[in-house]
């Protein structure tokens, strides 16, 4: 059973997909069903989690390989390391949380709407479990492909130019990555990414780089970011910046630093360069960012940013902490976007100038707000600040100044986030909070408890991913480390 | 012992989770009660944990206690664990003995307060942060307890979230406290990153073969110094603590009085091994208290609202704190620590009491002639002033005088910071005398004579006192709608009793030592943290001499200008207005530090992002044809057209989908 855990997960919300389009199913049964789907992939993710031995980490385990075009030596390959069974299962509880939230707002063509969620579960669970480039890249357009959808159809006013933007940023770097993927399959007879080694080839590297820079996104790649991020609807301006960014992330960790060692090493410094621009850059946009969704647009960069000075510090203590929080992020991220959800639902705008004093009468909606808030900006103690904590600590083994610039950018969450805190929950009341109705729905609270009590014990134990994410093993990127 | 320590620990967030998870399922005053209850219940575990420790020998007393690793990665492991030492366990003693009687005196104070649950959920959530700071087993969980007790502070300075200035006041505490909180994250990966651990004994050993005064040692005290400075609102860091005064008042005495602001003193004991080796900043340490005590009493004498005035103190008084920790006179400066917590909270409390009884006034130019109405109320803050002073037999006299002694013992640095500490105490006898005689001396002011005990009278008479967003008028504004807030005189017993028991700690507190005669809080804090100066009994009392005189002088002269009015106040108008303006600090961070953030970020918004996100579209275009040229180059044109095909029929595939359904 073990071996068919992996593609149970990534095919299971597929299957729900189809079932949805194919069968002749009322609209209410097209959310209900998404939604046990979603939490049967859950239940399936704890399945793989009791099952999966984390003395062994950072090897491939729950594995399956099946031949699929022999001719090019392409093979079904998916497995599950430790770091990406933590990934599976944000991708699990951020979508059931996300499916949720849409299934309450009630969308329009929910056939349609809940399809393409279920598709992007899967795909992005594919993509967090392929071993196999091509296999990799199938799931990588699989995954972009419902987006373009979700945001172009449900989006908001400028939901067209939104997509139009993403479409062509991330189109070019799936094709920047699909030429490299082939230069490695030409070069390395295999698409494999167990049996191919280490490659050498810089050209090669920027290719897969440039995608996952895109995806992510990294300074200054990020033109389509603040209004994909604004147009979208929230939950999936949730699944975009907690999720799908993950995806980059992942690639960053398991194809860019587990494949090419020695370009990781040669291009270092310009990333990490990179990779702190979109830190403090993205940190000191989001603190004049006039609305909810722009700040948390602009955090969202610089999280990345900062989880990629994490990763390319290549040490343990470096990609334990950008492993942690990925899933931080994933969970904070989601519950901020569903948050503003909620906030405009009952301001009709999330919008600084227009809101403000929604704490008083609401207790719930303020207790949410400030506990995902204040661990949003890292307050020592909370899991976030593990993982920062970590991060810097590995990146300051590269050179101290990578984590001063760390240090300053904390400091500038702080005043972004209590800035959107006060702004949105403090003072008088603005015109549209006054209006703006009652405290959390417990539909509401059902989908934001659970979010916020992952992080809550996230925080009482963060070792839990830190811990389990690369241990004994022949992943990769870790030999070379401990070489 | 250990279990004790933990139920120490985990009372407070037990009621802190219970009240919040109760919501609107326990009474407002129910979550007073059970907010009191747990930190008496710290209290008791603590004091049991206290006598078991007094039954072992002095060098086997400390214990820790590690049930799960936090976090880790690799050889890194920083477990989560408690450390119970005799530093720890008088931390304890005083945190959770202080925090007690002030949540039962928030029980008074804050009745009919339309979100009392929040409050008291808050205060047993600081407690609880104040307990992990202080019995944190490592250096990072100390950081972990360090930035709660941030995060408590920032939500009880900003608890009525409807006043603007409140919120600032709040949001400005919390940055300042995160930048303290940055320098010191910076020393812990300096000291990870050549220790490989942040337990204390461990890191303390290992840097030790680095030898005295190398710049690592000297960056990592350097940085935990920062964060020191940054919590217990010492120069320059300092601005945040006046403005916290917009928090309750109760929230003043526990937080900004008694517990959190004295953590600095606390870390730079816990950590002096490291402070040793690095002598340079430790003579910095005592030289910002030293200038803090001096600004911050030059400052008092100018303020117009009591509980500024108390502010001011307060950072003077930790001044003498950083000093004498500063001096290696690190019993001493634990032992002003517990004196003043008492004496503090006590003055900040009896001045609740006054601003209750005239519905939220808080400025001393409208006060004047309380003396008769409230008698008790002015013994208490008489006794609090005479401790603050240091006038034996008074609590103060015995703290403050010995670190006074402990300066004059430390060579020539020692006594330039002696000669500050001394105009210092001249300072406090003079701003608490001023304070005390402009509220309870003289006759009562038209002010008083309205307002005094107007709660009984009917509401409209005090419309003007309700709008919400005036300053200062904190309790009119919640107490006016309390129902049932009658009380007259000088508050219900929840209120009074607690003011009782701290006077009364700050009359016999300071007995508790005695320099030269007995010395048990040295003793007991010997193991921990042997001091590195001890004064001669000749030094304690020359001191004690000089400084009480001094101390009796600045009473006189607040008599003489204040009480009797036989001189009029100098008027110095420019020494006034830079006193007034607090030395222009606020100014010069703004400029320096708020102004530039603002300003790039609007720069970069209008230069970068604006031409990034608005003429990305073109520009993708644009370089789509340069890099697939390259492309092409690469795979001879085949790839592009392969992936377009791919991703293209994949999205009309989509499209398909979404259409038919």
């Amino acid at each position: 059973m073990n071996q068919w855990l992996t593609t149970t997960l990534i095919f299971l919300p597929i299957g729900g997909a189809l079932a949805i389009w194919l069968t002749p199913m009322q609209r209410l049964w097209a959310g209900v069903t998404a939604l046990l789907v979603s939490v049967v992939e859950i239940g399936f993710w704890i399945v793989s989690l009791v099952r999966f031995d984390f003395g062994e980490a950072g090897s491939l385990q729950l594995e399956q390989q099946t031949s699929w075009l022999s001719d090019l030596h392409v093979s079904y390959h998916v497995g599950l390391y430790g770091f990406s069974l933590w990934l599976v299962g944000l991708t699990a509880v951020a979508m059931a949380a996300a499916i949720a939230y849409g299934f309450w707002a009630g969308r329009e063509r929910p056939r349609a709407y809940f399809g393409l969620m279920l598709l992007l579960t899967g795909a992005v669970v594919g993509v967090f479990s392929a071993q196999d480039l091509l296999v990799f890249y199938v799931f990588w357009e699989a995954m972009l492909i419902p987006l373009y959808v979700l945001v172009g159809i449900w989006g908001g006013a400028g939901r067209a130019i939104a997509t139009l933007k993403f479409v062509i940023y991330t189109m070019v770097g799936s094709l920047l990555m699909l030429a490299s993927i082939i230069a490695i399959g030409i070069s390395q007879g295999t698409f494999d990414l167990l049996e191919g080694g280490p490659s050498s080839s810089t050209l090669v590297f920027l290719g897969f780089a440039a995608a996952f820079a895109v995806k992510a996104p990294l300074f200054p790649l990020h033109g389509w970011l603040p209004e994909a991020y604004r147009e979208s609807p929230p939950e999936v301006a949730a699944v975009l910046s907690g999720v799908v960014s993950k995806t980059a992330a992942y690639g960053f960790l398991r194809i860019a630093i587990g494949k090419f060692p020695e370009p990781v090493q040669d291009l270092r410094v310009p990333i990490l360069v990179l990779a702190a621009c979109g830190l403090v850059y993205g940190s000191l946009i989001a603190f004049r960012a006039p609305d909810m969704r722009g700040v948390i647009a602009y955090s969202s960069l610089a999280q990345m940013g900062l989880i990629t000075l994490g990763l390319f510090a290549t040490n343990l203590a470096g990609l334990n902490g950008a492993v942690l929080q990925m899933v931080n992020h994933g969970l904070l991220s989601v519950t901020l976007f569903l948050l503003a959800g909620v906030v405009e639902n009952r301001a009709g705008s999330g919008e600084f100038a227009r809101l403000g004093g929604m704490a008083r009468g609401r207790p719930a909606l303020a207790t949410v707000l400030m506990t995902t808030g204040v661990i949003a900006l890292a307050v020592p103690g909370s899991t976030a600040f593990a993982g920062e904590f970590l991060i810097l600590v590995g990146v300051f083994a590269t050179g101290w100044i990578w984590a001063v610039i760390g240090a300053g950018a904390i400091l500038l969450a702080a005043m972004y986030m209590l800035r959107l805190i006060s702004a949105v929950l403090h003072r008088d009341p603005g015109p549209a909070a006054r209006a703006g109705g009652q405290d959390l729905r417990p539909a509401e609270l059902a989908v934001l408890v659970p979010l916020v009590a992952c992080l809550l014990a996230l925080s009482a134990w963060p070792a839990a991913i830190s811990d389990r994410s690369f241990g004994e093993g022949d992943f990769p990127a870790l030999r070379d480390i401990l070489r | 012992m250990i279990l004790a320590a933990w139920a120490c620990l985990l009372a407070p967030l037990a009621a802190a989770l219970a009240i919040a998870l109760l919501g609107a399922r326990i009474t407002r005053r129910g979550a007073g009660y059970l907010a009191t209850a747990s930190v008496a219940g710290s209290f008791v575990a603590a004091a049991v944990a206290f006598a078991v420790m007094l039954g072992n020998d002095p060098e086997d007393r400390s214990q820790t206690s590690t049930p799960w690793s936090w976090l880790t990665a690799g050889e890194l492991d920083f477990g989560l664990g408690i450390l119970v030492d005799p530093l720890s366990v008088f931390m304890m003693l005083v945190v959770s003995g202080v925090g007690s009687l002030i949540v039962a005196y928030s029980i008074g104070y804050m009745d009919g307060d339309e979100e009392e649950r929040r409050y008291f959920a808050y205060m047993a959530l600081f407690v609880f942060s104040m307990l992990l700071l202080v019995q944190g087993g490592n250096l990072l969980l100390l950081l972990a307890g360090w930035g709660l007790v941030g995060l408590s502070s920032y939500l009880l300075i900003g608890f009525w979230h409807q006043r603007a200035s409140a919120v600032a006041a709040a949001k400005k505490a919390f940055v300042m406290n995160a930048f303290g909180d940055a320098t010191m994250a910076l020393a812990l990966f300096l000291l990870v990153q050549h220790t490989g651990t942040l337990d204390f004994d461990l890191a303390f050993a290992r840097m030790e073969g680095l030898g005295s005064n190398h710049w690592l040692v000297n960056l990592v005290a350097l940085g935990l110094l920062g964060g020191a400075v940054a919590k217990s609102a010492q120069l320059p860091l300092h601005t945040w603590l006046p403005d916290a005064m917009e928090g309750p008042t109760p929230v003043s005495a526990l937080i900004h009085a008694a517990t959190m602001v004295t953590a600095g003193v606390y870390l730079i004991v816990r950590t002096h091994p490291l402070f040793e080796l690095a002598p340079t900043v430790q003579d910095l340490a005592a030289g910002l208290g030293a200038g803090t005590l001096l600004v911050a009493g030059l400052i008092a004498l100018v303020q117009t609202d009591i509980k500024r005035v108390i502010a001011y103190s307060t950072m003077s008084q930790i001044g003498y704190m950083f000093l004498g920790a500063g001096l290696g006179a690190y019993a001493n400066g634990m032992f002003h620590l517990m004196t003043h917590a008492f004496f503090k909270a006590l003055l900040f409390m009896a001045a609740g009491i006054v601003i209750h009884a005239l519905l939220g006034e808080q400025d001393l130019r409208k006060m004047g002639g309380l003396r008769r109405a409230l008698p008790w109320t002015y013994v208490a803050t008489l006794i609090g002033a005479l401790a603050l002073v240091g006038v034996p037999p008074f609590a103060g006299f015995f703290s403050k005088d010995s670190i006074l002694a402990a300066a004059l013992a430390s060579g020539t640095y020692g006594k330039v910071l002696l000669a500050a500490g001394l105009i210092g105490t001249f300072l406090t006898g003079l701003y608490t005398f001023r304070m005390i005689l402009l509220v309870f001396g003289g006759e009562q002011s038209a002010h008083v004579k309205e307002h005094l005990f107007a709660a009984h009278a009917p509401r409209s008479e005090h419309s003007h006192e309700l709008e919400p967003n005036e300053p200062g008028d904190e309790p009119a504004a919640t107490h006016a709608h309390a129902p049932g807030h009658a009380h007259g005189g000088e508050g219900p017993f929840s209120m009074l009793a607690p003011v009782a028991v701290l006077a009364l700690l700050s009359v016999i507190g300071g007995w508790l030592q005695f320099a030269g005669f007995w010395t048990p809080v040295t003793d007991w804090l010997h193991p921990v943290a042997e001091p590195l100066v001890e004064a001669t009994n000749w030094q304690e009392a020359m001191t004690s001499i000089v400084a009480v005189v001094l101390g009796l002088a600045g009473i006189g002269v607040a008599w003489w200008l204040y009480g009797a009015r036989r001189a009029a106040v100098p008027a110095l108008p420019r020494v006034r207005s830079f006193l007034e303006h607090k030395l222009y600090f606020d100014e010069l961070y703004d400029w320096l530090f708020y102004r530039p953030a603002v300003l790039t970020s609007r720069l970069w918004a209008a230069l970068i992002e604006g031409p990034l996100v608005g003429g990305s579209v073109t520009g993708v275009a644009r370089g789509t044809r340069v890099l697939s040229t390259r492309t092409r180059s690469l795979q001879t044109g085949l790839v592009r057209s392969y992936a377009l095909a791919i991703a293209g029929s994949l999205a009309v595939l989509a499209v398909v989908f979404v259409a038919v359904r």
